[in-house]
């Protein structure tokens, strides 16, 4: 009996000890599971060769891309179509991200009192519905709505452009003048420096560069970085 | 006899699991964050995330699974870029559904732009990002990792 009741506690021990250097065994595992199915894989791919080529983005100076995306309201938007722009703030924004959400009031002020001097905003939503649902084209439709954008908000569908711009998150912007026939890239970075608080606003880079342009002075800060979320 | 068998048993059990409890916030400012790229005895991953942050919330995992499995030569550290005012709403409820256990640290500073050079230089401020540090060697990914990425990052620096 006594013999009975060693083994079986042998046998449980046995079973744990197997039980447990299985879980320790982490190393050998990476494939154990099915890789998790990608949605419209084949669509993807091509964008994501692209990238690799052109990742880099847009420096201060170069001529940036002209674009006919599809705006909220079904039409196509170009800067082109803009005869009377002087330039663009052509932001990359979406719905689902906290920093994009907080940001939303300033961009439409900033639209509302540039659009006038020549500096209309075109918000384009970067991101792919399949990653970020919230940023599906019904939901900018709505979202845009409910804040009252005075402002195109296009799809990037395919996610052409926002590679060839060298945009990594949202929001990301990026301040355009006209010259000639080309858009100038001048300014690339963040709207200011606090996301949280607009009263508490260290530096407003977007808007200062904006006064630069208009004056036809110098812009003293080009480039600023925020944090933002990542563009999928 | 049984007992001691019994006891054994246990004994084996829970110093092979990791027993550390779920881990609670801690909030830092700059001067924290200067002091957490620094290298430590171990090698530092120092991951940045939020609970909002859909890829971020997907890598996390691996990175506490591949973290409690080196525990003796890794020190994971997962930096929270949520509010301070969400640390008992959604950070620290995220933590226990996660089972997180390695240190979680929170930076609550809206002025980015004067604590991103402390991270790294060519941080462009998407999350997630990844900083590896040991003694010699600083490597930053500023890009979601897989496990398999993360697995290979860790080696180089074992």
């Amino acid at each position: 009996m006594k013999t009975l009741k060693i083994l079986t506690v042998a046998v449980v021990g046995a079973i744990a000890i197997a039980v447990v250097s299985g879980m320790l065994d982490t190393h050998e595992r990476t494939n154990l599971f099915a890789e998790r199915p990608v949605p419209n894989q084949n669509k993807k791919q091509t964008p994501v060769k692209e990238k690799a080529t052109v990742l880099k983005g847009y420096h201060i100076g170069d001529a940036a891309t002209d674009f006919s995306l599809i705006n909220i309201d079904g039409e196509k938007v170009s800067l082109k179509n803009y005869d009377d722009a002087k330039g663009f703030m052509v932001i990359f924004t979406c719905n689902h991200c906290p920093y994009s959400v907080a940001y939303e009031d300033r961009i439409i002020a900033l639209d509302k009192k540039y659009k006038n001097l020549g500096y209309p905003v075109i918000a384009i939503n970067p991101n792919n519905p399949d990653e970020y649902p919230s940023d599906s084209f019904d939901a900018m439709k709505v979202r845009a709505k409910q804040k009252g954008f005075t402002f195109p908000y296009l799809v990037d569908a395919g996610q052409k452009i926002y590679p060839q711009y060298g945009a990594t998150k949202t929001p990301h912007v990026f301040l355009l003048k006209k010259e000639g026939d080309q858009n100038i890239v001048k300014y690339i970075g963040a709207i200011d420096d606090n996301y949280h608080d607009e009263n508490a606003v260290k530096n407003n880079y977007l808007e200062d560069a904006l006064q630069s342009l208009i004056r036809g002075e110098k812009i003293a800060v080009t480039t600023s970085t925020a944090i933002g979320c990542r563009i999928k | 006899m049984n007992k001691l068998l019994t006891l054994f048993v246990l004994l084996i059990i829970c110093t092979a699991c990791d027993n550390r409890p779920i881990a609670t916030v801690t909030a830092i400012g700059q001067d924290g964050l200067r002091e957490t790229v620094l290298p430590g005895d171990k090698v530092k991953v120092i991951n940045f995330w939020a609970t909002w942050c859909a890829p971020c919330v997907e890598e996390l995992p691996y990175f506490e699974s591949i973290g409690s499995s080196y525990l003796e030569d890794v020190d994971m550290i997962f930096i929270s870029l949520d509010e301070k005012k969400n640390i008992q709403t959604a950070v620290e409820p995220f933590l226990k559904k996660k089972e997180i256990k390695s240190t979680v640290l929170l930076l609550d500073d809206p002025y980015a732009a004067e604590w991103i050079p402390i991270v790294d230089q060519h941080w462009d401020g998407a999350i997630p990002v990844t900083l590896i540090v040991s003694k010699n060697k600083k490597q930053f990914y500023n890009k979601a990792l897989s496990k398999a990425d993360l697995e290979k990052a860790i080696k180089e620096f074992l």
